[in-house]
């Protein structure tokens, strides 16, 4: 029923991997296997990953329609709850009286292949990286693990979703905020993913969105 | 006869059907009879209707104009865009001089009573709104308490203000000024803490800050300026034509139809996809289009999504949050009539 290939791109380790078979009472829609929304993709923007590549608690996206902002969002979620919609590229966080702190997010091919309704398991502050025997295959240079740090591609915060695979985290590549990336789940800038990680407790709702497919 | 005096000839008998049909036929008739789609458009407004250098035209509006074009002509090119003040655009409607009216125009009880106009719907709810410099970190228009506020002068702006701060008890020093310009002028040079006027104009101002990042817009709008395109009144089928082109922009968005995909869809199994790219229902017919009017639409300028986003949205430099302009399902008001 799960593909490996779909599911492992953003899976930090072996460990959780195996846990998605115990996907439950918070998954809404298992997320299984579905061919790629193509209207949600949109033009995937395929780099590869960069380890190594540094980028510092202070990066923030600052400008332009994917910088963290206050918007209006009608919504019947409770504040506090989290709203990803993939197809825009936004993350939300529900606030009272019809708005939502939102910031802009990249999201890999991983975040396109499910939707639900999850809470946050588990957060870890500059999370290691074991990349997945198949992103290995795809990318032979990568290493077989790194620790935590500003060069690792997972960034300075991660939030696991339930007990799927899926999470919110960081990136040492900025520049691919407001994309669709080959890789990862929903990824924001490290300033960002710890400003949203501090406001974010254990046991936060949070529900992902597609765009419809035809 | 030449191929120019052939070509002037064809004009002129064409002007002269479009001339008598303008009085006896319908306005998609004529329309038809003439080639073209007169539109009316603002005559330069960022991000809702532009012409470059080279004479194209682009913007929110203007891709509506398309979109029609697409609809009843087939060709989403065959559009002459008429450039029109906000003192003559209804007077241009109602004497014929265009089809269609959309130039950001706000839908309200007047305006069609007295002008013997139809608004065909909302393209873009707009509304009044407030930019603050980031420095005091303010996020919402009820912690304005006791700012100094810059707006235009004689505008319905002023008095929604006034409004706004009475109905929360809050007080404010008025700072007019007769153009927009000076008005930005004013919280640039730290005459004011804030500046109101519509939020789409907000939006373009910023852009004309030294540092546009350190002005935000808040989410808070305050007064309704629903902007929609206008048709003559006399004419119900034409007005249901330019209705339901908008209505179709805004169902392809919510059924996940793109000007990338419309091809595809057809193939679709989905009955909401297939009725809207016209492979099931025979829907144009009874618009006296061909059944794929909103398909040729969509795959022309696309959804509404996408041609909001190209225009005023994430990839154009506005970069207006949807807000209220979002689909229903997605956090914003957008509710289209079903395509059946």
């Amino acid at each position: 029923m799960f593909s490996g290939r779909n599911l492992s791109f953003c899976a930090i380790g072996a460990a959780v991997l195996t846990s998605v078979f115990l996907a439950g009472v918070f998954v809404a829609r298992p997320a299984i296997a579905q061919p790629m929304p193509i209207g949600g993709m949109g033009s995937v923007l395929d780099i590869g990953d960069e380890p190594g590549r540094i980028s510092t608690e202070e990066t923030v996206i600052s400008d332009g329609p994917f910088a963290r902002q206050m918007v209006f969002f009608r919504t019947t979620e409770a504040p506090g709850t989290v709203i990803i919609h993939t197809s825009e590229r936004f993350l939300y966080i529900v606030q009272p009286k019809n708005r939502a702190l939102r910031y802009g997010i990249g999201v890999g091919r991983d975040g396109f292949q499910w939707s639900g309704l999850v809470r946050i398991s588990r957060k870890a502050e500059w999370p290691d990286w074991t990349p997945p025997a198949e992103m290995i295959q795809r990318q032979p240079y990568l290493p077989r693990f790194m620790a935590g740090g500003p060069g690792n591609p997972m960034g300075a915060r991660a939030l696991y979703l339930g007990e799927t695979v899926y999470r919110i985290h960081g990136t040492n590549q900025p520049e691919t905020i407001g994309s669709a990336v080959s890789s990862g789940c929903f990824r924001l800038a490290n300033g960002d993913v710890i400003d949203l990680y501090a406001r974010i407790p254990l046991g936060t709702k949070v529900v992902v969105r597609h765009g419809a497919s035809i | 006869m030449s191929t120019e005096a052939r070509a002037f000839a064809g004009v002129l008998f064409a002007l002269t059907i479009s001339f008598a049909s303008a009085v006896s036929a319908g306005t998609l008739d004529t329309v038809r009879q003439r080639g073209t789609l007169a539109c009316g458009v603002n005559q330069g407004l960022f991000g809702f209707a532009e012409r470059n250098d080279k004479g194209v035209w682009s913007g929110f509006d203007v891709d509506f104009c398309r979109a029609v074009a697409a609809a009843s002509l087939g060709d989403p090119d065959k559009v002459s865009f008429v450039p029109l003040s906000a003192a003559e655009r209804f007077d241009a409607l109602r004497e014929g001089k265009i089809d269609l009216l959309s130039r950001n125009s706000t839908w309200t009880l007047e305006r069609e009573a007295d002008l013997s106009v139809l608004f065909a719907g909302i393209t873009y709810h707009d509304g009044q709104s407030f930019m603050v410099m980031r420095k005091p970190d303010v996020t919402s228009a009820l912690e304005l308490d006791g700012s100094k506020v810059c707006v235009q002068t004689g505008t319905t702006s002023q008095a929604n203000l006034a409004d706004f701060f009475r109905a929360n008890s809050m007080k404010y020093e008025e700072r007019p000024f007769p153009t927009p310009a000076d008005a930005l002028k004013g919280l640039a040079d730290g005459q004011c803490d804030v500046l109101t006027a519509d939020q789409s104009a907000l939006y373009a101002m910023r852009l004309e800050l030294k540092k546009p990042s350190e002005a935000v817009i808040l989410p808070d709008v305050i007064s309704k300026e629903p902007l929609g395109p206008v048709t003559r009144a006399d004419d119900p089928a034409w007005f249901n034509v330019v209705k339901w082109v908008n209505f179709a922009l805004v169902n392809a968005e919510e059924v996940g139809v793109t000007s990338q995909n419309a091809t595809e869809a057809s193939g679709s199994t989905k009955p909401d996809v297939r009725r809207l790219v016209g492979v099931e229902g025979g829907l144009g017919k009874k618009l006296g289009l061909d059944d794929a009017w909103a398909l040729r639409a969509v795959k022309s300028v696309g959804n509404y999504a996408e041609v909001y986003e190209r225009n005023v949205g994430t990839k154009s430099r506005l970069g207006i949050p949807r807000g209220l302009n979002q689909l229903w399902s997605m956090g914003g008001i957008l509710y289209a009539p079903p395509l059946r």
